[in-house]
C-alpha cells in the first residue's frame, strides 16, 4: 500500500526519499498556549509541549488529510508519540486518521547500526511504493535544493542561538531587534532540514541515504563532537555574541551546556545561558536577550 | 537498587521477616566488599553498565560490573545525593537535568575520594548503556571521557511488532515478540561488546560457559517466578515487597551463578512455607496494593506503613513478578538470540504502551489487587513515559490510581508521614478504608 499523502513528526528523516515520492506534505504543525484537554489525559508533563498539541490535534481529526504521518526514532519526544498514538488508537481512542509510521534511524558509531539504519531507509521506501530509481532521482533533486536552504550571509553582527531549537521565532526576533543577526534554527527548521548532500549515482541510493543519516550532526542522538561544532561555526559566522537557550523538557542538548560555555569563554564571545525555559510566549526571556545584548553593542 | 535499609534522610526502615532477606542482603553487603577489592584494591579490569544491559555476557566473561543504578542507589544510602546534585549544579548543569542516570557522574566529577563511596570509582575498562532515552548517550558519555576511558553505546530500536499480550508469548515465542532484526542487530552489538571485553581485559568468552549460564539463570527465575505466581494468589499475602525486592534483585545481579539459583530456591521455598502456614506480611490484610515505579530507595518503610493500621498491603512490585516473562527463555539452541530478545524490550515493556499497561492490567488482575500507587519522577520523561496510559488502563479494569510525584532517589522531593497520609487519603476517599 503506498500513501496518497503523508507528513512527518521530528528531525533526522530521510528527505530525499520523501522528495522522491512525490507525495510529502511537510512536517505536521503545532500550536501552543491554549488547552489541551485531550492530552493532558494520557501525556506526562515530561513531554515537550509541541508533542502535546500534536496529539490533541490528531485526535481532532486535524490531520485526516494525510494517509499516513512517519514519526523519527531520532527524537525521544516523537518516538514516544508514535507508541502514544498507535495505542490510542488500537484503544479506540482516537478514530480513524492517518496511519503512524516509524523512521528507525540508528547513529551509533558501528557498522551494526549503520546496517540498521540501512535497513530503515530500505523499507520505507517500500512502504512508500518509491524504487531505487526514483530514490535516485530524489537525492539528485534534493541535493540541488540544499545550497538553497544554506544560511543568507549576515549584514549585521551575528548572535548564535544554541540549544533547544525554540518553538517559534520569538527569540530570533528578540536578538534581531537589537540590531543582530539571530544564526539558530528552530524547531520547524530542523525538522524539514535534509542534512549534508548525498552521495549521487552509487548504485545502491538507499544506503547512500542511510549513510547521510548514520554520520548526520541533526538531533539529539547525534554522536558529534558539539563543542567542536560550536568552534566551527564560531569561525564561519564571526560571531559576537551567543544566547543558549534550553527547554524545561530539553534531556539531550543541556548536557553540553558546561562544554559549550567553555568554549565561547575561551573564545571572548558573551554568552547569555538561560535554562529550564518554559515553551510558548517568554517575554522574560525576550527582555533579558535584549539587555545582554544591549550591554555588549553592536 | 540498592538493598540496604539504614536511616535514610526522611525515610524509615523496612521490616524484615524472611531468613532469606537477611542472607541475601549479607550477600550482597559482602559482594560489594569483594568487588570493591576486585576494582578499588585490585586494579582488576572491570565496566560500569546500566541495568537493562547484557549482564550475562560480563558474567560469563567473569569480567566485575558496576550497574549504574545500583551505584546511583549506593550513592543515595549514603546521603550523599544532596551533595552532588550541588557538584552538578556548580559544574554547570541545570538543576532538573535526570538525576536518576547521572549521580555516578557527579560522584565522578565530584573528585573527592574523601567522601566518595570507596573513595570514587578508578577507571574502568568501559561503560556500557542502552539508548533508552535521549539523556543516556550524553551522560554516559560524558561519564567516559571523565574517566578517560570508551563509551559503548547499544541501540534501543523502534518495535513495531506491538503485542500487549507479550507477556504471554515472550518465553518460546521471543523471535516473534521482539522482532528478529531488533534481536540481530543487538546480538551483532553484542558479539562487538564481547570483541572489545576480550581486548581490554584479556579475558575469553567461551560460548560453553554462556550457554550454561543461561540454563542457570531460567532454573534461578523459574524459581521467583513460582514465587511470584504463589504470592498473586495466597491471601495472605505472605511476602511484602520490602522483601520481595531484596530476594529478586541481589540473585538476578549475580544472575546464573550457584549462588543465586540457590538463594532463588531458597527464598521460593520460604514463601511457600509461609503460605502452607497461613502467615502473612500483615496480620490485617485488607486491601492488596499494587507499587508501579522503581523503588523508593531513601524510604523502604513507607511501603509497610499502612499494613497494620489499615491491612494495606503492597503486594506487587515489577520486579518480582517480571522475572517470568522477561527473564525466562526457551533456548532453541540460540542462546545468543535468546539474550538479546531478554535485554532489547526490558526496558520499553516497562514504560510504553502497548506493553507497560498491558502486562500490568494482567498482573493486577492476577494478584487480585485492590488499587495502585504510581510514582510520577518529575525530571525523566522515561521514568513517566506510559504511566498516564497504565493508570487509565488500570482504572477501566477497576483498578484505582493514585499518582505520587516524586524522585527514586533524590529524598528531597520525599517526606514519609505526608507520603503515606497521600495514601491513607486516596484509600479512604476510593471507599477502600
Amino acid at each position: 500500500m503506498t500513501f496518497a499523502s503523508f507528513a512527518s513528526v521530528g528531525p533526522l528523516l530521510p528527505h530525499d526519499l520523501f522528495a522522491a515520492s512525490g507525495r510529502y506534505a511537510g512536517s505536521l504543525c503545532w500550536t501552543l498556549g491554549r488547552p489541551m484537554p485531550f492530552a493532558a489525559q494520557w501525556m506526562e508533563n515530561r513531554f515537550a509541549p509541541w508533542a502535546a498539541s500534536i496529539l490533541e490535534d490528531w485526535a481532532a481529526g486535524a490531520f485526516d488529510a494525510h494517509e499516513a504521518v512517519v514519526f523519527a526514532r531520532a527524537d525521544d519526544n516523537a518516538q514516544r508519540l508514535y507508541y502514544y498514538v498507535c495505542e490510542l488508537r488500537r484503544r479506540g481512542v482516537i478514530a480513524g486518521g492517518p496511519e503512524p509510521l516509524v523512521f528507525d534511524s540508528a547513529q551509533g558509531p558501528r557498522a551494526s547500526s549503520l546496517a540498521r539504519t540501512t535497513q530503515a531507509v530500505r523499507g520505507l521506501a517500500e512502504r512508500l511504493g518509491v524504487d531505487d530509481a526514483a530514490l535516485e532521482a530524489g537525492i539528485v533533486a534534493t541535493n540541488s535544493a540544499r545550497p538553497m536552504l544554506a544560511a543568507q550571509p549576515a549584514t549585521s553582527p551575528t548572535c548564535l542561538l544554541i540549544g533547544t531549537p525554540p518553538p517559534d521565532r520569538a527569540l530570533h526576533d528578540a536578538i534581531e531587534r537589537q540590531g543582530w543577526h539571530a544564526d539558530g534554527a528552530a524547531l520547524a527548521d530542523t525538522w524539514r532540514d535534509p542534512g549534508a548532500a548525498v552521495d549521487e549515482s552509487t548504485g545502491d541510493p538507499g544506503g547512500a541515504i542511510a549513510r547521510q543519516i548514520h554520520t548526520s550532526v541533526i538531533g539529539n542522538r547525534a554522536f558529534a563532537d558539539r563543542a567542536a561544532a560550536l568552534r566551527a561555526r564560531l569561525t564561519a559566522t564571526g560571531a559576537k555574541a551567543a544566547v543558549l537557550w534550553y527547554s524545561e523538557d530539553e534531556e539531550a542538548e543541556v548536557w553540553h551546556l558546561p562544554d559549550l560555555r567553555r568554549v565561547l569563554d575561551a573564545a571572548g564571545v558573551p554568552a547569555l545561558a538561560l535554562t529550564r525555559r518554559l515553551w510558548g510566549p517568554d517575554p522574560d526571556a525576550a527582555d533579558r536577550i535584549g539587555t545582554f545584548l544591549k550591554e555588549i553593542g553592536t | 537498587m540498592s538493598t540496604e535499609t539504614g536511616p535514610k534522610e526522611t525515610g524509615q526502615r523496612s521490616r524484615k521477616m524472611l531468613a532469606s532477606t537477611a542472607a541475601a542482603n549479607a550477600y550482597q553487603k559482602q559482594f560489594g566488599l569483594d568487588l570493591k577489592r576486585r576494582v578499588v584494591d585490585d586494579g582488576e579490569p572491570f565496566a560500569i553498565v546500566q541495568a537493562d544491559t547484557p549482564h550475562e555476557l560480563f558474567h560469563a566473561m567473569d569480567v566485575p560490573i558496576i550497574t549504574n543504578q545500583w551505584w546511583s542507589a549506593y550513592i543515595s544510602a549514603k546521603q550523599l545525593s544532596g551533595r552532588y546534585f550541588e557538584v552538578m549544579a556548580a559544574h554547570g548543569y541545570p538543576e532538573n537535568a535526570c538525576k536518576y542516570c547521572s549521580l555516578g557522574l557527579a560522584c565522578t566529577l565530584a573528585n573527592d575520594p574523601a567522601s566518595a563511596p570507596w573513595g570514587g570509582l578508578p577507571k574502568p575498562a568501559v561503560l556500557v548503556a542502552r539508548m533508552t532515552c535521549d539523556c543516556i548517550q550524553h551522560v554516559f558519555g560524558q561519564w567516559a571521557e571523565a574517566l578517560g576511558t570508551e563509551f559503548f553505546p547499544m541501540e534501543a530500536p523502534a518495535w513495531e511488532h506491538k503485542d500487549p499480550r507479550w507477556f504471554a508469548h515472550s518465553r518460546d515465542q521471543w523471535q516473534d515478540v521482539y522482532d528478529v532484526d531488533r534481536i540481530a542487530l543487538m546480538v551483532a552489538e553484542m558479539r562487538d561488546l564481547i570483541a572489545l571485553l576480550e581486548k581490554r581485559t584479556g579475558k575469553r568468552f567461551d560460548e560453553a560457559k554462556f550457554q550454561h549460564l543461561m540454563e542457570q539463570i531460567n532454573v534461578q527465575e523459574g524459581h521467583i517466578w513460582q514465587a511470584a505466581q504463589a504470592i498473586g494468589t495466597a491471601r495472605p499475602c505472605p511476602v511484602s515487597i520490602a522483601e520481595q525486592m531484596p530476594n529478586t534483585m541481589i540473585p538476578q545481579w549475580h544472575r546464573g551463578s550457584d549462588w543465586a539459583v540457590a538463594h532463588a530456591k531458597r527464598f521460593r521455598d520460604e514463601v511457600f512455607e509461609r503460605i502452607d502456614a497461613g502467615l502473612g506480611a500483615s496480620t490485617n490484610e485488607k486491601i492488596r496494593l499494587m507499587w508501579i515505579g522503581a523503588g523508593v530507595w531513601h524510604d523502604p518503610g513507607f511501603y509497610q506503613a499502612l499494613e497494620e493500621t489499615l491491612g494495606a498491603v503492597f503486594v506487587w512490585s515489577m520486579y518480582m513478578p517480571f522475572a517470568g516473562p522477561q527473564y525466562i527463555r526457551d533456548l532453541q539452541g540460540r542462546p545468543m538470540e535468546a539474550l538479546a530478545s531478554r535485554i532489547c524490550g526490558m526496558n520499553e515493556v516497562l514504560h510504553l504502551p502497548p506493553w507497560m499497561n498491558g502486562w500490568m492490567v494482567s498482573e493486577a488482575e492476577r494478584c487480585g489487587i485492590d488499587a495502585a500507587v504510581m510514582l510520577m519522577p518529575p525530571d525523566n520523561r522515561l521514568s513517566q513515559s506510559g504511566n498516564k496510559i497504565t493508570a487509565r488502563s488500570l482504572e477501566d479494569a477497576g483498578v484505582p490510581v493514585l499518582v505520587i510525584d516524586a524522585d527514586m532517589v533524590d529524598a528531597k522531593t520525599w517526606d514519609h508521614d505526608t507520603m503515606v497520609a497521600m495514601v491513607r487519603n486516596f484509600l479512604s476517599e476510593r471507599g477502600l478504608a
